[in-house]
């Protein structure tokens, strides 16, 4: 039975008062901006769908899932190579002459300011070290990605790397191990609460037909920290990104700076890790190339994954 | 020395270790520097907190360093740089670690021997080197850069206190950012707030209790709603005080599909077989909230009006004085003369950007707009261009190309209806896109602008195709204060507000209320030979007469 008014008695304290549970006719909208000046509580913590971003989405988390498995299911060992800053470019120039070592993901860099990224991207060969099709992502804060963009956009450099997202990471508040903080910090005028990626596509793919090397629209730009990330240096949302992308099994991730040891630099399953504070110094050139030519330089196709991932719509023959 | 008859050897080894240290830059020497260093040693050293007795005061640490080098002859020297100084001020010049090592092994040995109370010290001094040495050992394993660079280890607590506080230096906030922030705390006014519910059961209870008819929320079975009170005893509570979203079940609606992407915005309520949700928050709430929004409001209004001791970037009749009330003249921007409407503070511009998209309505092409004459509009101030995908760089090359430097990057957080980030559909081309970009342009070194008030992120639901997020109006009314003039380029009707001037194609007709602006717009009109039927249009559409007139406030700043 429905009441026809919705009017009921509420026993308070001491009165008895009537309260109607009419519902309000116009939509409200929330301002977190106002709200953060008045409590300080910081608009990102309003966002409901941090922890699990497919939230609502069955079809989307089954993707996740099926990604998730196939990709732990062909991962190479977790691979750490230790060295200090200014060997980096002579080991990688080692392993791409010597031991003809290419990589599909190459991820340079972490959520800190102090990076030497320019000195690096401009001594290494990175077209030898990124085979092709392959795919490139630089993490660094705004100003730095926008300080490289005089590099990264320059002809050379642009023809051989096609700039194709931006990325953004954000820390959850400012007792994260993410928050940027003042760092570098005199001139700007809003707080900074953000990381930025720069993400390039090298060689030539194309959503609609390459299936078997990418799957597009899986992921989106925009990655907010969660709880569990706090353990090390780089979050392990800035891999997955690079995972739910790319089907290669070949990643590289370089980070040309000393995050120290409070925030040690994890390993990650199917991942070679190159950092001088990184856990772990097992890598060898040998074993690596044995593992792939085992797993395969891909992740093959996956009947389940194939039907839940969003696709190019079918161009109709004319 | 006649005080101290007995040795501090914590500081024998304290010398001993960081000799090299203590004499470079920055320390040099300087003994009170180094007494504050020795303290926090102390501090750092020590498992249980000092006791009152090793915390010396610094008389008694210049005593101590001079009862040293007078027992260990030439293990310390010092030096006066001024004459005039007292003995405190001195330099140490020099530490000899030789006699220093000497003198500890020789105090060390006759406690070791003697058996009075020095002896029980050294003996609680020798159990905790004993238990520490297995933590030692660990602790070794751990730190990386103890293993890679073999330093003392006490000489590395050194660096590590030093650098953190240089880190605490770094991270101290200039005091200017916490008076804005406080000043705009005070006078900022609020702006209606529910928070809502996070609680997955209370929306599927108000899924069985609400009536729906034409996607409205009708009634309630409170009978029913008074029964899951009693299984979750602050259902009641959470109702009454938060935004509830309710499944508005319908007989298509397959629960299994999960949530329809587009929510309230989908064009098939009728036929989509996804979970849609109404927003249901009760009446009397939002009246309440309206009711207490007005009176703080009231309340900062009339608390302002004391004159605020911290002025800077605001004018300091800030509360008495009016905003502008709105301007707009429509106009085809590219062939504008800006010269007409004068200098800003602010500028925002949203320019279609001439991606691969059908959009509503036409875009301009890229090169008209890196064309713009924008350079003219401001002489110091900042800009603000909304960017997506491949025009980042474009934008960031024609911010150069007027005079800016990109200062920061404002990302828009773009949630739907259930306050989630947009996570389906195909929004990008490689990746979905879940956020938009902004890009912060200064150009000179404009002074009065308050930093560091808000973030660089606005979280905010969308609305209509490109239609941006109000509550970049209010960052920007923070930054540069309610009067400074501001100008939006490319402004649609629902761009529209006081304090601003709004130019674009889409806008209706032209109102203008700044005398100089509208003496020069008619001149530019009435010179245009063969002005396009817009100008024509707005000839007629500018309400002079009746409007109240404001002064011109070109040279605000």
């Amino acid at each position: 039975m429905i009441e026809s008014e919705t009017t009921y008695k509420v026993r308070d304290s001491e009165n008895t008062k009537h309260v109607s549970f009419k519902p309000t006719k116009e939509f409200h909208t929330n301002d977190y901006s106002n709200r953060y000046i008045q409590t300080g509580s910081l608009p990102q913590k309003h966002v409901t769908n941090i922890e699990n971003s497919v939230e609502g989405y069955p079809k989307l988390q089954k993707l996740f899932q099926e990604k998730e498995k196939q990709v732990s299911q062909y991962a190479s060992t977790p691979f750490g190579c230790k060295v200090d800053i200014d060997e980096m470019v002579p080991t990688l120039n080692r392993w791409i002459q010597r031991d003809n070592l290419s990589f599909d993901v190459v991820m340079v860099g972490c959520l800190t300011d102090n990076q030497f990224i320019y000195p690096l991207l401009t001594q290494l060969p990175l077209d030898k070290l990124v085979s092709k099709p392959g795919f490139l992502f630089i993490w660094a804060s705004s100003q730095k990605i926008n300080e490289l963009s005089k590099l990264l956009n320059n002809e050379i450099w642009a023809k051989k790397f096609r700039r194709s997202e931006e990325l953004v990471f954000v820390p959850i508040d400012k007792e994260s191990p993410f928050y940027p903080g003042l760092d570098q910090d005199d001139s700007t005028l809003l707080e900074k609460m953000q990381w930025h990626c720069w993400m390039c596509i090298t060689g030539t793919v194309r959503r609609s037909t390459d299936g078997h090397l990418i799957h597009c629209n899986v992921d989106t730009d925009l990655q907010i920290e969660t709880q569990n990330t706090r353990n090390g240096a780089v979050p392990s949302h800035l891999y997955k990104v690079a995972e739910n992308f790319s089907t290669a099994t070949r990643r590289l991730h370089i980070i040309p700076a000393r995050t120290g040891w409070e925030t040690p630099v994890r390993l990650r399953p199917g991942w070679v890790i190159m950092s001088p504070d990184v856990m772990l110094d097992n890598f060898s050139p040998n074993r690596y190339k044995n593992e792939i030519s085992n797993i395969g330089t891909n992740i093959p196709l996956k009947n389940e994954i194939e039907a839940l991932r969003p696709k190019s719509p079918i161009q109709k023959a004319v | 020395m006649t005080h101290n008859s007995t040795m501090n050897l914590p500081l024998v080894q304290f010398l001993m270790e960081n000799d090299a240290e203590l004499l470079k830059v920055p320390l040099s020497g300087h003994l009170r520097d180094i007494y504050s260093i020795y303290l926090i040693q102390m501090e750092n050293n020590h498992i249980e907190p000092p006791t009152h007795e090793q915390l010396i005061s610094f008389e008694e640490f210049v005593n101590d360093l001079k009862f040293i080098s007078e027992v260990a002859p030439g293990s310390l020297s010092f030096k006066r740089e001024n004459p005039l100084l007292s003995q405190v001020d001195e330099l140490l010049e020099y530490i000899d670690v030789f006699p220093l090592k000497t003198l500890y092994e020789l105090y060390t040995k006759r406690q070791e021997s003697s058996n009075d109370q020095v002896q029980q010290n050294s003996n609680k001094k020798k159990e905790q080197v004993g238990n520490t040495s297995t933590l030692e050992r660990l602790i070794n394993i751990l730190d990386f850069e103890k293993s890679m660079t073999t330093v003392h280890s006490s000489n590395n607590q050194q660096h590590k206190i030093l650098s953190n506080q240089l880190n605490k230096i770094l991270e101290t906030e200039p005091a200017s950012y916490e008076l804005a922030r406080q000043r705009a705390k005070e006078i900022t006014p609020v702006i209606e707030y529910i928070s809502t519910c996070r609680d997955h059961q209370h929306s599927s209870i108000l899924a069985s209790t609400v009536y729906i008819v034409n996607n409205k929320i009708v009634s309630m079975q409170w009978s029913k709603l008074s029964k899951y009170e009693i299984e979750n005893p602050q259902f009641m509570a959470c109702l009454k005080s938060k935004i509830h979203y309710v499944p508005n079940l319908k007989p298509q609606t397959d629960l299994t599909l999960g949530d329809c992407s587009y929510l309230d915005t989908c064009h098939k309520l009728g036929s989509c077989r996804y979970l849609h949700y109404l927003q249901y928050i009760p009446e009397f709430l939002t009246d309440e909230v309206t009711r207490e929004t007005h009176a703080k409001n009231i309340k900062i209004k009339s608390e302002s009006l004391k004159i605020p001791f911290y002025t800077h970037g605001n004018c300091s009749s800030l509360v008495i004085k009016e905003q502008a009330p709105p301007q707009w003249i429509r106009c085809d921007v590219r062939k504008f003369d800006f010269n007409i409407i004068g200098k800003f503070s602010v500028v925002i511009a949203d320019p279609a950007w001439n991606i691969h998209m059908n959009l509503p309505y036409g875009t301009c092409n890229d090169i008209e707009l890196l064309q713009l004459p924008l350079n003219h509009l401001q002489d110091e101030g900042i800009l603000f261009l909304w960017v997506t995908g491949r025009a980042i760089e474009l934008g960031k090359e024609s911010l150069a190309n007027w005079g800016y430097k990109v200062i920061n990057e404002l990302s828009w957080i773009k949630t739907n209806q259930l306050g989630r980030t947009i996570v389906t559909g195909r929004t990008g081309h490689w990746l979905n896109h879940s956020k938009e970009h902004l890009l912060l342009g200064v150009k000179g070194d404009p002074q009065w602008i308050n930093k560091h008030i808000d973030i660089d992120l606005i979280v905010s639901t969308t609305r209509e195709t490109s239609r941006k997020p109000d509550e970049l109006y209010g960052i920007i009314e923070r930054l540069v204060g309610p009067h400074a003039r501001k100008l939006e380029i490319f402004g649609r009707d629902h761009n529209i507000r006081p304090g601003w001037l709004t130019i674009g194609n889409q806008l209706s007709g032209t109102c203008i209320h700044e005398m100089d602006v509208k003496r020069k717009y008619d001149k530019f009109i009435a010179s245009n030979k063969n002005p396009n039927k817009w100008h024509k249009k707005d000839m007629n559409g500018i309400k002079s007469g009746n409007q109240k007139k404001f002064q011109s406030q070109i040279s605000t700043f």
